[in-house]
Order: structure tokens, then sequence, then C-alpha cells
């Protein structure tokens, strides 16, 4: 890395996979470095990710700090720039600088329960947290997941799920019935609280819409869970990524450097500015 | 380094700073701005303050980070790391000068900014102590300053009339002062007692007390959700003028602006924006934390009056009072502080 915090180094779009389809779309796209040396992140960790000439935008790295060929980032297109990530092809060169933002305490948790509750894109904020745990799984309890969609086209990551199956317990929600659907139908956090995972020695971590987080923050305390032992991301506009441009905040954190992940013990007390 | 400078042997002074861009008021379509000092420039420091405040010398209202083009299909990019000769701003009012090491909190932090400590680390601020205040929203004293505060500053002179006295601050500010050599004279034995006297003379004209300022803090904290942030900020337009005209403002936008886009050439750029636009914070989802004109205004009093206390331990304010005379609706930030803080 540069001194120069805002000179992206150039990255090369490797793969690029379809997740879901539709007005909202989701891609999972894998950049190298070609001609620099990247660089090593935490869980939970984000870049500023820009397609040159369409500008930037903060994404959640989707990949294990253990994989190092690559790093992964799963965008829903959205605005200009996601937009522009949705148009582009394998071999195309982005902008990527980073990484930003605290991490997932990982290595505080072993020992420890893990459970992933996610809803949409959700899923990829987490995934990077979740595929480590499972690479050490001997360090941690039983890890499960509940994931959800609107409907089973909207699941992202599927062959990774169905890999999963096994080292984690998987369980998949539907918003409203479908045919041929094998899973809870049903919103996250009705799914939770249906299999009712144990508090004892366990973490929770959520990420999803909003309003789904806070159902989801309700069914856990339901559970028993401590405000400690409930994790979270947030996310707001950013420009700068490095605490400067104003926007991300917080109260008196920025998102870009304070965050994005906290505890519900931390983020209880700041003010709902996200 | 004290010294004496005879108002008639400033130009001589300036003159020998003859490799640096020399800066000073100049009063230009009814208001006071900063003006490059020309050879025919007459200098006049009998400026109130000027309209803008000299943050935009380390941060300016458009910065290019640096240009992009595509060369075989790949992005090659220029960085445009700026390279200014010294720049030495003369007559820089001491509520501007705090507000510059307030910015280089900011643009150091976890992150140090390169564009910025470029042309910072070649910026001379030379204050004029004010005499007396230039307007009834001057509250420099209220948020913790003064007439002749030194910090932020490399000098500071003092108006004694016919002479200024001339005081380095900073190990800068001294040099600069070497560098004028015989215009300058020593302090006769009356020269100490006259500027106390002076400086004791302008610090006793009152002042509008920004509240207590030591429970500003806690009382917006408490007062984070009452409905008289929208009460207090149903008039706002929205301009932002209060934010660009702010000596401590440093909220910015990045942008591509495309050049050529046959090219794919362009550039990457940094502009000032502003925490009273709804684009601000808008998510591309439409959401919006900060969605009404009562959170803005909060975030504004927040950022200057609770974050940056919370974050850095002091004020964010310096007290110029441009954000009350210059709004165009009339919102004042010292009564909305006093309404919280008395609520």
């Amino acid at each position: 890395m540069t001194d120069n915090s805002y000179l992206p180094q150039i990255g090369r779009i490797a793969d690029i996979q379809e997740e879901t389809r539709g007005a909202r779309a989701i891609k999972t796209f894998q950049v190298e470095f070609p001609d620099s040396e990247g660089f090593e992140h935490d869980c939970g960790q984000c870049a500023m990710l820009s397609i040159f000439g369409r500008g930037e935008s903060m994404i959640s790295i989707a990949s294990s700090p253990l994989v190092k060929e690559y790093k992964q980032f799963s965008i829903m297109r959205m605005g200009r720039v996601t937009s522009a990530f949705h148009d582009a092809r394998v071999g195309d060169f982005i902008g990527v600088r980073g990484p930003y933002g605290n991490r997932f305490p990982l290595a505080d948790w072993k020992g420890r329960d893990l459970v992933f509750v996610g809803g949409g894109v959700g899923l990829a904020p987490m995934w990077g947290a979740l595929q480590t745990a499972v690479a050490q799984g001997e360090d941690y309890g039983k890890i499960s997941l509940f994931y959800g969609a609107r409907t089973a086209g909207d699941i992202m990551y599927k062959a990774d799920l169905e890999r999963l199956q096994g080292a984690v317990e998987v369980q998949l929600s539907v918003d409203a019935p479908e045919a041929g659907w094998q899973g809870y139908t049903g919103f996250v956090p009705a799914n939770l609280m249906d299999k009712a995972p144990s508090s004892a020695n366990a973490i929770a971590i959520t990420c999803g819409p909003p309003i789904m987080i806070k159902f989801v923050i309700q069914n856990l305390k339901a559970l028993g869970f401590a405000d400690e032992q409930i994790y979270t991301t947030i996310e707001n506009k950013m420009k700068c990524g490095i605490g400067k441009c104003g926007r991300c905040n917080v109260g008196k954190d920025y998102v870009c450097t304070t965050g994005p992940v906290y505890s519900w013990a931390e983020l209880k007390d700041l003010p709902q500015e996200y | 380094m004290e010294k004496i400078l005879s108002k008639d042997r400033l130009r001589e002074w300036v003159d020998a700073l003859d490799d640096c861009e020399v800066l000073a008021p100049a009063f230009a379509d009814s208001v006071w701005n900063y003006a490059r000092v020309e050879a025919e420039t007459v200098i006049d420091l009998s400026h109130t303050n000027t309209i803008n405040p000299p943050k935009q010398f380390a941060f300016p209202q458009r910065e290019v980070f640096f240009r992009f083009e595509r060369a075989d299909g790949v992005p090659r990019l220029t960085p445009t790391l700026p390279d200014p000769r010294p720049t030495v701003v003369i007559g820089v009012r001491p509520c501007d000068g705090r507000g510059m090491p307030r910015n280089d909190t900011v643009f150091s932090k976890e992150f140090k900014d390169p564009y910025y400590w470029a042309r910072r680390e070649r910026l001379v601020l030379v204050g004029l102590a004010c005499n007396q205040p230039h307007s009834p929203n001057c509250v420099c004293q209220s948020v913790g300053g003064a007439p002749h505060a030194e910090e932020g500053l490399d000098v500071l002179m003092t108006d004694l009339g016919d002479r200024f006295h001339v005081k380095g601050i900073t190990a800068k500010g001294g040099e600069l002062i070497a560098r004028g050599g015989d215009a300058f004279a020593s302090l006769q034995a009356g020269d100490p007692a006259e500027v106390a006297r002076v400086h004791a003379a302008a610090s006793s004209h009152p002042q509008r007390p920004v509240a207590e300022l030591g429970t500003v803090a806690e009382a917006i904290r408490a007062r984070f959700d009452s409905p008289l942030w929208e009460e207090m900020a149903r008039h706002c337009i929205g301009c932002g003028i209060c934010t660009y005209l702010c000596p401590t403002c440093h909220c910015f936008d990045i942008n591509d602006e495309v050049t050529n886009p046959n090219h794919g050439t362009g550039e990457r750029v940094r502009t000032w924006d502003n925490c009273q636009f709804p684009d601000f914070t808008m998510h591309t989802s439409g959401h919006n934390p900060r969605g009404d004109l009562g959170s803005r205004l909060r975030q504004r009093v927040a950022h200057k009056f609770l974050y940056f206390v919370e974050n850095h331990g002091t004020q964010q304010c310096t007290g110029c009072g441009r954000c009350i005379s210059e709004c165009p609706v009339g919102i004042d930030i010292v009564a909305v502080v006093d309404r919280v803080s008395r609520a």
C-alpha cells in the first residue's frame, strides 16, 4: 500500500457468479491483483471499489482472510457504481483501496457456539467470518446459519450453502409459501424463534435489512442472548473510508473506521443514525 | 521572537518573501477576501474578517486526486499530489487561526491525508489580533478563544496604531520574521505594556455567551431526540453556506469526472460537501439516516459541540460567527445551542 490512501490498487475481475436475478440482482466477483501485492484483511472489513469514470462504493469483503489468491465481493445492483459492476466482465480492471473498518473479534469467540443470522445480501458481510470459523472448526462449538430471502430464487451462495451442510447447521427460509420449498416459510426472525438456538456460551452475528435486524435482536434477547453476545454490522453512505469526509457518522463514530462491526452492547447506546 | 514593524515597512517584509505565494485580505465585491499580493498591491490590514476562512489554502474547494486513462485496456493512474510554493497568508484572524489545528486533527488521525498535508506543511499563517469585534456574532471568547489567541498561528501581529507588534509563535513563524531583516525593529521599553493594554481592551468587549460551554455537550446528548431541532431548522433552505464558510467544516465528496468517455480518461476529484444536503447521507436505496432538516441541523451543531469534544477533547467551533452572519434565513448557532441548553 502506498501512503496515499486515496490511490487505489488496480484489481482484475477474475470471476463473476450470478447469484440472484431481477431488478436488484446480486453478483459475486473474485478480484485479483495482477500488478500489486493486494492486501491482508480481517473478517468484517470492507474495501472501496471503483470503476474508473463511474465512481467508488464501499463493499464488504466476503472472502475469508485465509484465502490469499483473491478477494470476493458480492454486489447488489442498486446505483451508478454497483450497476457498472453488474455490467462489467471477467478480465475488466477495477480500483480497490482498503481494507477499511474494524473486524469481527473471531479470536475472542473460540470455544463458543456461533449463530449467524442473515437476510438477503446481508449474508456477504458475515461470509468471511463464517468461512473462517468453518475452516478453523475445531476452535469453535456448533456453527449454525439462519438465512432467509424473499424467494428461493433470491438465495445467494446456493452451492456453497449446500457444501457447508454438515459443518454448519444451515436453516434456510423464504418469506412466503412457494411450491417445492423444503425449508422454513416465514421471516428470518420467526425461523430463529422456531429453532431456538441455545444462548449458552454462544455468540450471534446478524446482518441484513434494518427491519430484520431489529426483530432478530429482539428475538435473540428473548432467547437469552445478552447484549454482549450479539454482533451486527451497520452501513452508511461513505466516500473516503478513512474517517474524514464526514457523512457515515453515527453520533461520534465514523462507521468506516470505528465500525462496521458493533456488539449490540455498543450499538444500543448510539443514536439511530443508520 | 517579538519585534516591532512600522506599518510603512510591511511591504518591505512581504517583498523579502519573494519565493512565496503571499496572500492578504483585499476588499472587492463588497467583501473582504484573501487575494494574492502582487507587485502593485497596496496591503490593507484594516479588514474586518475575510468572507472565506483560510482553510482553502490547505483544503481547496476542488482537488484532483489522480487522473485515470486507459492504456491497452488497462487503467493507468497518475496521482496529482500538490507541490505548491510556500504560501504565506497575512491577516488571519485568531478565530480562523484556531480552526487550522482542528482541521489538522481531522486530516491526520489514523490516516494522514497526503493532499492536505502537502499544502499545509508549506502554509504559514500570519495572524492579526482583533482590537474590537467585527460583528455582533463574534463569539471567540465564548468558545475558549480570544481576540489575540495564538493557537494555530505561526505569527501574531497586533495593531498598535502606526506600527505592528509581531510575535513569532512557531519556528516557521520565527523564520518568516527573520527574513524581514531590517524591516523589523526591537521592542521599546513601553511596547510590552502597550500590547498587553490593547489585548486587554479587545477582550473587554462583551460577547454573546455560548450557554455554559462545559455543559453544552451533555445538553445536546440529553436532547438528541428533542422536537426542538426540527422546530429550529424549519426555515432552513438547505443552502449550506454555514458549512462552506466555516473555518473547521471539512466534509467532502469524491467523484469521478470523465473528460473523454471514448478513451476512458478522467479525474477523481474531491470537492467540499455539506451535511445540510439530504444527499449527503442518503443511501442508494433511498433510506436516509438524516432525512429531515432537524437531524441535519443537529448534526452540524452536535459535530461542533458534542462529537468533536468526545473525539478530540475540544469544541470544533472557534466563534468566527460567519454561519450566523451569512445565513439567509437567520439560523443562529449560538441561539440554537442556548435553546438546547435551556430546554
